[in-house]
């Protein structure tokens, strides 16, 4: 039996990575674009004295940018805002915005007064909610991220701790019966 | 809005509310017992932990399965951004802040970091221009020519 005709138009199936926030970076970059085109919008951002944005903004320092950037964006959802390598970057997932300064480098990253540089690690971390945490945490085991403490339960939350690449903790909570999401 | 939750250790947690509620703005929103408190400062949640001991009911700031226990300090920190960074830093001077540094001019902001009393550093920072500024939308977009392929011809 010949061949079907079609063979030659049909796609080979290419499996697409989920990138869970990637409506909600097309939507800002489109509020962006929005508020730019019209002069009203744009100016607050510029005039000096503006009443200061509230976004919740946390800085992590890590040894290599790149590194950070792929498994942040890879791992966790987080979607890129700006990159300014070798020392820099600037990420988004929901109302967080991240900011990963690598130690030793003119800015976030230089040394104090007394020569003491910023190194990444610390138990501050941020605390990003997922729906499923057991399977959340065994699926990042298996792509290699490093589990620092396994799932355990809290008061209305179930919890787990992860590292970045340079060493950082990241947790993850799953809302158990009475979590209050906001007051 | 979705809420953003950071989690700080601190030694002692009533001091730790007593100073981000007096000198950055935070409200109280739960302090259920002497190890925990949830603090809230727009759409940032702050949760201020104690070390407990294993077994401890509050699962955040318990030690690690191989016996680590968690404690104050390191790096990595929230930010908040202020219209003023002189005003705010000499303003929080006279409070009896403790600060790690001076006033840096970095790269599109002015930034200064400060302690909490556990030694916990907070970032105050002053935008110098738009793309620093916490507001996504002042984030300039790139015109569409400038990311489509170029025409040759």
């Amino acid at each position: 039996m010949a061949a079907d005709p079609l063979d030659a138009l049909r796609l080979p199936v290419v499996p697409v990575e989920p990138r869970p926030q990637f409506a909600a970076a097309l939507q800002r970059q489109i509020e962006a674009a929005e508020a730019t085109a019209e002069p009203a919008a744009a100016k607050p951002a510029e005039s000096p004295g503006a009443a200061p944005s509230q976004t919740p903004t946390v800085r992590y320092f890590v040894d290599d940018l790149e590194t950070a950037v792929a498994f942040y964006r890879g791992r966790l959802g987080f979607d890129e805002e700006l990159i300014a390598a070798p020392s820099f970057a600037m990420l988004y997932r929901g109302g967080l915005r991240l900011l990963l300064s690598v130690p030793g480098v003119p800015g976030a990253g230089a040394p104090l007064p007394d020569g003491t540089v910023p190194e990444a690690g610390g138990w501050n971390r941020i605390s990003l909610q997922v729906a499923d945490l057991a399977g959340t945490v065994e699926a990042l085991r298996q792509a290699g991220v490093r589990v620092r403490a396994g799932v355990t339960a809290g008061v209305a939350v179930r919890q787990a701790l992860i590292q970045d690449p340079s060493g950082n903790l990241v947790e993850l909570i799953e809302p158990t019966a009475g979590y209050r999401d906001r007051t | 809005m979705s809420t953003v939750s950071v989690r700080y250790i601190v030694d002692d947690v009533d001091a730790a509310i007593a100073f981000y509620c007096v000198h950055l703005g935070f409200s109280e929103q739960m302090h259920p017992n002497p190890a925990f408190a949830m603090l809230t400062r727009g759409d940032l949640r702050l949760v201020l932990v104690a070390p407990v001991p294993a077994g401890h009911p509050g699962g955040g700031s318990r030690p690690m399965p191989d016996g680590t226990e968690q404690r104050p300090g390191g790096w990595n920190r929230f930010m908040l951004e202020v219209p003023d960074i002189a005003a705010a830093a000499s303003e929080l001077r006279d409070g009896g802040v403790r600060f790690r540094n001076e006033i840096v001019t970095g790269v599109g902001v002015k930034q200064v970091m400060i302690e909490d009393p556990s030694g916990n550093p907070v970032e105050l920072f002053e935008p110098l221009r738009a793309e620093a500024r916490l507001d996504p939308s002042a984030l300039q977009p790139r015109p569409l020519r400038a990311v489509l392929p170029q025409h040759s011809g």
